[in-house]
């Protein structure tokens, strides 16, 4: 593989990661009741930015693990399983709140308002397992041979 | 200065960070800088995809509140960039791709203070505005929290 798409690639796998994190987290934390004078709704216009920081770090994390597979896979370390299962929590967590109509109740939410009991309970297990995420992932090179 | 730094290098606590397999070291010390990452240009992209036109239903004033996380987090990668830099001074000095990032990383916190001024200085009220000085800003903000991450990603390779 040419020697500059890791690199590159590890930069873009950051650059997703404070997109996805940071547009989640702003949603989240108003959810939660920071900022409250926002309307939801329209905080939602922004999802699609942090979807397209999710897809970065998704690319570029298969290009890690397409490039040096038997570093993550074998043998498998705690630290990569332990990412990979909050990964699929965070997308389980943001499908349930789609697939329960939380995500339309939530569009009601206006400024001044609270959010309802399930959507703060949502956005805290959101905000929870992302940086989850980010705990794991930057042990990866500490557990097994990741690195 | 170089003298000091190196001692400082090689204190007790500075070869304890870079030795230990204590997962409370240096691991731990990487967590909270990327960490502050994420929420350092996690939200200040948000605010300034907003100001570049995103979501313009958004009303803009109340995004103000979200300054105080940014510099929390500003504040622990302050904190956690210092002991990263005091174990390993003189590496880091001697590596271009640290200098790009810390310059990157001055400039996009001074580019920030200014944004706050220009559009939020009546958030208070429920008043912002944007003109196209702080479109600029707002685009500068964003290629230099960026920046600032890929010339830290780079530091590796240097």
């Amino acid at each position: 593989m040419s020697s500059w798409v890791l690199p590159a690639c590890e930069s873009l796998h950051f650059i997703g990661m404070a997109m996805l994190v940071g547009i989640v987290g702003v949603f989240d934390l108003r959810l939660l009741g920071m900022a409250k004078r926002l309307p939801v709704a329209p905080l939602q216009r922004l999802m699609p930015w942090a979807l397209f920081g999710f897809v970065l770090t998704l690319g570029s994390g298969l290009v890690f693990i397409t490039a040096n597979p038997r570093q993550y896979l074998a043998p498998l370390s705690l630290s990569f399983v332990a990412k990979m299962f909050f990964i699929l929590l965070g997308c389980l967590n943001v499908f349930f709140f789609y697939a329960t109509g939380l995500k339309r109740m939530v569009d009601g939410v206006d400024a001044g308002q609270d959010a309802p009991v399930a959507a703060k309970v949502s956005a805290g297990l959101s905000l929870l397992l992302w940086v989850g995420v980010m705990y794991w992932g930057r042990l990866l090179q500490f557990f097994g041979k990741s690195f | 200065m170089m003298g000091w730094l190196q001692s400082v290098e090689n204190s007790p606590w500075s070869i304890w960070l870079k030795e230990s397999p204590s997962i409370w070291g240096y691991p731990t010390l990487l967590f909270f800088h990327t960490l502050g990452i994420a929420f350092s240009a996690g939200p200040s992209v948000a605010v300034d995809l907003r100001i570049l036109g995103v979501a313009r239903r958004l009303p803009l004033a109340p995004l103000d509140a979200f300054f105080k996380v940014i510099w929390m987090a500003v504040a622990l990668n302050a904190a956690s960039g210092a002991v990263l830099f005091a174990s390993d001074a003189t590496a880091k000095l001697a590596n271009p791709a640290y200098l790009v990032k810390m310059t990157c990383v001055l400039i996009a916190v001074a580019v920030t203070v200014m944004i706050r001024r220009r559009v939020f200085r009546d958030a208070a009220e429920g008043v912002a505005s944007v003109d196209a000085a702080s479109r600029y800003l707002a685009l500068a903000s964003m290629i230099l929290w960026f920046g600032a991450i890929t010339a830290g990603r780079l530091m590796a390779y240097f």
